[in-house]
């Protein structure tokens, strides 16, 4: 039998639709799942993808995807590769495999959402594109991760960490929900296609590979690589929806891009930070974190924004200092709080990353500078347990991270703000002004308590740090450490004399 | 009759003490903290309270006092947390004096 050529058929059936003759369409398209708002309904009828594909051709590039990627696992897994990795890089992809497996899943629901919910039949058939395309990113990073779990249970969290109450679980949990869960399809696919796969997944599937082949991990690279291929097709369901928005309802379409575009970078500066300027060696970095925000977020996906007609969010001097703090500090909390990961973080540095921290962040020593000196000289001193914590860290009641963005004020010193709220008779504390204004406008909407609030409320028992590593779901075989053993600290030792001939 | 911190009215004397979880930060520290401090507690036991988690753990210890500031204001040492007007989920810096 012979076929009809693509061409002959696509534009008949890829966006097909019917009038409904026994129900209303806001029966089949509610307003509170299917959110046009303001927008006509009609207007969208010409949401259009740019990249079409149709299900033969989907099907048979995914199989190619599939042999090709699981056949560099199955060769590396007979190599020795795993084994002459540093636990700087391992921590980092078990960050990174807790830390998203599960994401992607919580994806591949967002995406089956607009396959039921979109506007246009275009847009609900490349959802189903992208709820298969986020089912197989889900399964290749949990046997990717889960390979490793008899050599070392850290890596049990691939499958775990989402599950628990993980403070950092907890985080996740709270973006995704609100990026994912919550939200009508319109907000949905400006939230997770637009800001957070096209605009930011460059950050950890791009930086992230280059990074694992200077690592010599060519399973890891291969993986996030494959995956990446898909985010590029169905990441463009943002695109058209957006285009529509700003045509009907501008000012929607600039806070939701505003909002998603400031959880997004909080969440990257916490996943994506910590791996690039700290856990990778230091020989092995090609760009550092902020270099790599500028080129692939602020230029490129700026550009992007303002082809859309959007205007830079409010925040934008903000959001440009933050590239120098954030995951600095998260990252340091990350090492400080060590005992509430499931990985090792390296403390990355030693004299001879400190001058490269120095040279790409010349406010680094200022900031940071007084405060590893001080841990290096507890360890040096064997006083380990002054580097271990004794109670919480403040966590921001919107992103869920810690109040930990030192700024810089007219008092001339780089310091801790507080950023309080009194609503209700509560008082909530904000990592940022910004994260503070957010909570704000979706103060009726979805709110997770936070770990101290649920610290706070007696959830946890008991109240001490046993207590609340035994709730967030941390057994003593997975409690992180120092990623090198401390050895790192001894080149700060002072230098001892030379032993005198004869004595 | 005395007046709190913030001109509101004073904590009976008789009353139980109570705990007051506390959003603090010490110094140039990179984070705020969750601070438990009792009702009854001096606002120097407070700086106290504060500091154990920060002073020559993550910021360098000085040989200087210890101010407590809230609402903007540095608040007397011999205060107790109480007649400072200082409620659960209130925020408190402590610094150095010099």
């Amino acid at each position: 039998m012979t076929m009809l050529k693509r061409e002959d058929w696509q534009d008949l059936a890829r966006d097909v639709e019917w009038d409904y003759s026994y129900v209303d369409d806001e029966a089949v398209y509610p307003d509170w799942q299917s959110g046009t708002g303001k927008v006509p309904r009609q207007a969208w009828a010409k949401w259009e993808e740019s990249y079409k594909v149709t299900y033969p051709e989907y099907v048979s590039n995914q199989h190619g995807k599939e042999t090709s990627a699981y056949a560099v696992k199955a060769a590396m897994q007979r190599s020795k590769a795993f084994e002459n990795l540093d636990e700087g890089w391992k921590s980092s992809t078990k960050m990174h495999f807790g830390g998203v497996t599960l994401v992607e899943f919580m994806g591949q629901i967002g995406e089956l959402r607009m396959a039921r919910f979109g506007l246009n039949g275009g847009w609900r058939n490349m959802a189903v594109f992208g709820a298969l395309d986020e089912s197989r990113h889900t399964q290749i990073t949990m046997i990717t991760g889960h390979e490793f779990v008899a050599r070392d249970p850290q890596y049990d969290w691939t499958q775990k960490a989402f599950h628990t109450n993980d403070w950092a679980a907890i985080a996740l949990r709270a973006l995704f929900d609100g990026m994912i869960a919550a939200p009508n399809v319109v907000d949905l696919a400006i939230q997770l296609p637009l800001m957070f796969e096209t605009g930011f997944t460059n950050l950890q599937f791009v930086a992230l590979a280059a990074d694992a082949l200077g690592a010599g991990d060519i399973n890891f690279a291969n993986m996030i690589s494959s995956i990446q291929t898909d985010e590029a097709r169905h990441a463009q369901q943002g695109g058209p929806t957006l285009e529509i928005l700003m045509e009907h309802d501008p000012v929607r379409a600039q806070w939701v891009v505003d909002k998603y575009f400031w959880l997004s970078a909080r969440a990257f500066s916490a996943l994506t930070g910590p791996g690039m300027d700290y856990y990778a060696p230091v020989g092995e970095r090609k760009q550092s974190y902020r270099e790599f925000m500028e080129e692939w977020i602020i230029d490129q996906f700026g550009r992007t924004l303002r082809d859309y007609g959007l205007k830079k969010p409010w925040y934008w001097d903000d959001f440009m200092a933050s590239l120098d703090v954030w995951h600095h500090s998260l990252h340091l909390g990350f090492w400080f709080w060590r005992p509430t990961v499931w990985w090792k973080p390296v403390a990355g540095v030693g004299k001879a990353e400190r001058a490269w921290l120095q040279e790409k962040y010349p406010n680094w020593e200022t900031i940071y500078g007084p405060k590893w000196d001080t841990i290096i000289a507890n360890i040096n001193s064997g006083q380990i347990e002054k580097t271990l914590p004794a109670t919480l860290p403040w966590l921001c009641n919107t992103c869920h991270l810690p109040n930990c963005n030192p700024t810089f004020g007219r008092d001339g010193r780089w310091r801790v703000r507080n950023w309080p709220l009194t609503y209700n008779g509560v008082t909530y504390h904000f990592c940022s002004k910004v994260c503070r204004q957010i909570w704000w406008e979706d103060r009726d909407g979805l709110n997770n308590p936070t770990v101290v609030e649920r610290f706070l409320a007696g959830e946890i028992q008991p109240m001490d740090v046993p207590g609340i590593l035994a709730w967030m779901g941390i057994t003593p075989d997975v409690a992180g450490d120092d990623g090198h053993q401390y050895a790192w600290a001894a080149e700060y030792l002072p230098a001892q004399p030379a032993a005198v001939a004869g004595a | 009759m005395t007046s709190t911190h913030n001109g509101q009215a004073p904590e009976p004397a008789e009353a139980a003490p109570y705990l007051i979880p506390l959003n603090a930060v010490f110094d140039d520290d990179f984070l705020e903290l969750l601070i438990p401090v009792m009702s009854n507690n001096t606002i120097a036991e407070l700086a106290g309270a504060v500091a154990q988690h920060v002073e020559g753990v993550r910021v360098p210890a000085r040989d200087a006092e210890k101010v407590v500031f809230f609402d903007g204001h540095p608040l007397p040492p011999d205060l107790t947390v109480a007649e400072a007007g200082i409620a659960p989920l209130g925020h408190v810096r402590v610094d150095y004096a010099s």
